[in-house]
């Protein structure tokens, strides 16, 4: 397969939201560094760079294909997600308590974060079919196995939270592919009647983290301990931050999960309130221009794709900073660029590419 | 949009609202105080000699903060600690429930730990969390049992002095002797390190150091060298030594028999060790300087001779024959010598210690006059040395009823003449009158530390000795009572045995009876030698008083003896003592 990339769709790459995605990967790298001295931090940082690199690789080769391309492949790639996700069972690794990651060679992959991608294009090639439409309830129970299925099998492993990531994603493109919102209401009145028997579904650690949501002070040192400690980082941060050598509780290891999911608490620490204005107005400028692309793009596929893609980012953006500053329960989710990890990383890279290949090619 | 807004909200609330708490929690966070104990002061004798010192020494501690929530693998740790130490695992639970589980502050396990104990810790230290060893200054003697009635030892507070609020537990306080009555000054304060340390409770830098404070320095009037002295002397006797300078009261050593070793006391004692010292039946803990009683026995014939020479009741001329018996009523009352001493004066009769003579004297001179003198040479009451615990001994006085008659028995008065019957006296009480016939009547209150001095305060407590009273003799009385005292040891007398020629040692010795009038128990008889030199400028007292140990002549003596050839015949730089 040869790269053919016309000239007319090169000028029409969205340099901006690549340049706000680069400027976010390097403030990680700079955050991850100062998190040790001398040479541990620097390869810590180093590899979150690789890992951007082989992303940005990925990011040029989605580019270069036209994304109705792989929505049309879409279910191929599904199965092959839902295989990875069963696969975990077969021969995944268990860290902390969670079989999650499965090992090619000298990496482990997380066959969940990977899904996701798959799990949007999925879900646009159903919406975009020409039985799907208008959405009934006949369209739902179709769609239904489609969700609940992989999402029984992230909640086995346990990764609550990439399970419930995929109910705002389906939510955001029903209402993209233009569901009633009779049918929206009653949808979310599903939900609201499911809540319970998911509270029996989950396990006993997920319980203790949302009532220890409700109430911090239930186990200081057990399962509340995270909550706690984060915020006692951010807030110490106060208006200007303390500064990398003064960011006591992210240096010191107070702060646990301190360079993957609770990330922002050290940057925040750091940095301060300001700091976090200026980071969040980068990932706003991020959804802001996914969300233009979607609506400015004409073709119905590719405004659902950007639209899911987008959701994506919002959702794992807003509940990972809502859990480190204690305004959600505590659900392991990434902040997506920020935090270190391969599969991260490299799916943050991939969904970019949706987005700036739908830009590209929006006057087709 | 909302959603983020939301978000903005809160990080205003946390960062900028509440920021100042948890900027505070935060640093309570990172940093640990590690309590630096101050070292206990040091008690020098009259020359700057060091009578104890500090030596760095290990402890086990638990520090409850640090130590596993859960109480299964809080249970392993203690288990371990248990098994390497061989410390009862019971012990250990209750040490880290005793401290709230918050607490910074380390729990004393065990004190004085072997390095080969330090070594095991050290070994297994990653996987002991909150178990650590502490270095902590203690206390080291030059001899397991030097002074020690007079040092007292120093052991962590008991419940009751916790309860009483002024200290805190795991302190080292003084529980007897001077390191108790000193122990405000004695203690110091203690310092701390802050210590920055990350989650798993490793230092990682230090933040800030304060010094502790020592405790103040105490300079004693006890003589190291004398009190050594004084202590071979006495090897393997029970009772006890007073040595002093009878021109100021000072105590230069003061040793009681048998003795406990202090250094034991300062780590951990087990209960069988410590109920093998307390339920002793010689009741090594007992200062038998101030708190034992004893008869005088035939010291006490000194104070009759001067109450009847002041009074006018005795000459030096009187003589008495004296057959070895003495009759009174339908009793019989003997010399220890059977076969009498013959014709004897009173010079005579203190020189052989004659009975005969001093019954007779006795009833002359009469139970009340005894009685006062007795009194004014201090006797029969507390000298108010700064020792807790003295005993004040016991003068028997002569009572009248309504009617102005005696309740009292002649034969009363003629056991009192000879230092029996009821009176009862204490070692210090005897150097103190020694020191008073020694140094023309000054009744001392004996004197143990003369100031306390702080590094950076200079002398912050002196005692400049106090006078308690005057023995009102005429100096002609005075001379005979020194010169009779002389003869006792120097010509021919009972206390010949303490003899130095050279040195003028004027002394008497006693055989007090244990039990009053009773002929089985002779060899239970206390041995007394009182004495003082040299005799025309006295410069020391020495008491020595024998449990047990027979004739005063024959036993006490000898031992005073060995202390006056340490005093006054071992090649010192100096031999003023005065200091």
């Amino acid at each position: 397969m040869t790269l053919k990339i016309d000239r007319r769709l090169l000028q029409n790459v969205d340099w901006g939201l690549l340049v706000t995605a680069t400027v976010l990967v390097a403030v990680s790298a700079t955050t991850l560094m100062t998190l040790h001295p001398g040479r541990a931090g620097s390869a810590v940082a180093l590899r979150q760079l690789a890992w951007f690199g082989i992303g940005l690789l990925a990011l040029v080769v989605v580019i270069s294909i036209d994304y109705r391309r792989f929505v049309q492949v879409a279910p191929l790639f599904y199965v092959l997600g839902l295989a990875g996700l069963v696969a975990i069972f077969v021969v995944g690794k268990t860290v902390s308590g969670a079989r999650r990651w499965i090992g090619v060679g000298a990496f482990s992959v997380q066959p969940s974060e990977i899904f996701k991608i798959a799990f949007v294009l999925m879900l646009v090639w159903l919406l975009c079919s020409r039985w799907a439409q208008p959405i009934t309830v006949s369209t739902l129970l179709w769609i239904l196995p489609v969700v609940l299925v992989p999402a029984g099998l992230i909640v086995k492993q346990p990764d609550l939270g990439t399970a419930v990531l995929l109910f705002p994603v389906l939510i955001l493109l029903l209402f993209g592919a233009g569901i009633s919102v009779r049918l929206l209401a009653w949808i979310a009145g599903m939900g609201a009647a499911a809540m319970p028997v998911g509270w029996l579904l989950i396990k006993d650690y997920q319980r203790e983290r949302v009532l220890v949501y409700l109430d911090p002070l239930r186990d200081p040192l057990g399962s509340a301990y995270n909550v706690i400690q984060a915020k006692i980082a951010i807030g110490s941060g106060q208006l200007l931050g303390k500064g990398v050598s003064g960011a006591t509780q992210s240096r010191l290891a107070f702060l646990p999960e301190r360079h993957t999911d609770f990330i922002f608490a050290v940057f925040a620490e750091m940095w301060g309130f300001v700091g976090c204005l200026v980071l969040l107005a980068g990932y706003a400028i991020l959804l802001l221009r996914g969300f233009d692309i979607a609506a400015s793009s004409r073709d119905p596929v590719g405004r659902l794709v950007a639209l899911g893609v987008t959701g994506l980012f919002a959702t794992q953006i807003l509940v990972n900073v809502g859990m480190v500053t204690g305004l959600l329960p505590v659900v392991g989710i990434p902040l997506p660029l920020m935090s270190y990890g391969g599969s991260s990383m490299l799916v943050s890279l991939v969904a970019l590419g949706l987005l700036v290949s739908v830009r590209m090619r929006q006057f087709q | 949009m909302a959603a983020l807004l939301v978000i903005v909200a809160q990080l205003w609330y946390l960062q900028v609202l509440e920021g100042g708490r948890f900027l505070d929690a935060s640093d309570k966070n990172r940093t640990r105080i590690r309590p630096v104990a101050a070292p206990r002061g040091i008690l020098f004798d009259r020359y700057g000699r060091p009578l104890v010192d500090n030596r760095p020494a290990f402890t086990l501690s638990l520090i409850p903060r640090e130590l596993d929530r859960d109480p299964a693998r809080r249970g392993a740790v203690l288990g371990r600690v248990a098994s390497l130490l061989r410390i009862p695992y019971e012990d250990l639970v209750q040490a880290a429930e005793r401290a709230s589980p918050d607490s910074f502050q380390p729990v004393r396990i065990r004190r004085g730990l072997g390095l080969e104990d330090v070594a095991k810790i050290e070994e297994w230290k990653i996987e002991l969390p909150g178990v650590i060893v502490e270095v902590e200054p203690q206390r080291a003697y030059p001899t397991s049992r030097f002074a020690a009635h007079l040092l007292g030892y120093v052991r962590e507070a008991t419940d009751e002095q916790l309860r009483q609020g002024r200290y805190r537990r795991g302190d080292m306080v003084g529980q007897s002797g001077l390191e108790r009555l000193l122990d405000e000054y004695l203690r110091g304060r203690d310092g701390g390190e802050q210590i920055e340390v990350d989650a798993l409770g490793r230092p990682i830098r230090l933040i800030q150091h304060k010094e502790p404070e020592p405790g103040a320095q105490v300079v004693t009037t006890l003589d190291r060298r004398i009190q050594g002295a004084a202590e071979r002397a006495f090897e393997g006797r029970a009772g006890a030594v007073v040595v002093m300078d009878p021109r100021t009261g000072d105590v230069l050593a003061m040793v009681s028999a048998p003795a406990f070793e202090i250094d034991r006391f300062t780590g951990t004692i087990d209960r069988a060790a410590w109920l093998s010292i307390v339920q002793d039946p010689k009741h090594p803990l007992l200062n038998r300087v101030i708190q034992s009683q004893y008869a005088p026995g035939s010291v006490f014939k000194v104070v009759v001779a001067a109450a009847g020479l002041q009074e006018g009741k005795l000459t030096p001329m009187d003589r008495v024959f004296c057959s070895g018996e003495f009759h009174l009523g339908g009793l019989t009352f003997k010399d220890w010598k059977k076969e009498g001493h013959g014709s004897v004066d009173l010079r005579r009769a203190i020189v052989q210690s004659c009975n005969i003579y001093f019954y007779q004297a006795g009833l002359r001179v009469g139970a009340e006059a005894i009685a006062k003198y007795a009194r004014m040479f201090g006797l029969g009451q507390a000298t108010g040395i700064d020792l807790s615990g003295e005993k004040p001994g016991l003068i028997p006085a002569p009572k009248r009823d309504r009617r102005g008659r005696l309740i009292w028995h002649a034969g009363e008065t003629v056991n009192m003449s000879i230092g029996q019957g009821q009176v009862l006296v204490t070692p210090i009480q005897v150097a103190r009158f020694m020191s008073a016939l020694a140094n023309g009547g000054v009744l001392w209150k004996p004197r143990l530390v003369q100031r306390i001095e702080r590094s950076e305060r200079g002398v912050v407590w002196n005692d400049p000795g106090k006078v308690m009273g005057y023995v009102e003799l005429s100096p002609i009385v005075q001379e005979f009572l020194r010169k009779s005292l002389w003869s006792v040891v120097n010509e021919g007398g009972t206390g010949g045995g303490a003899r130095i020629p050279g040195l003028d040692i004027a002394g008497k010795t006693g055989t007090a009876q244990t039990m009053t009038n009773s002929r089985a128990d002779k060899g239970e008889d206390h041995a007394w030698f009182a004495s003082f030199a040299p005799a025309h400028d006295p410069q020391v007292v020495v008491v020595v008083m024998v449990e047990g140990g027979g004739k005063g002549g024959q036993v006490a003596a000898p031992i005073a003896k060995k202390i006056y050839e340490a005093i006054f015949l071992e090649k010192v730089a100096s031999i003023d003592i005065r200091g």
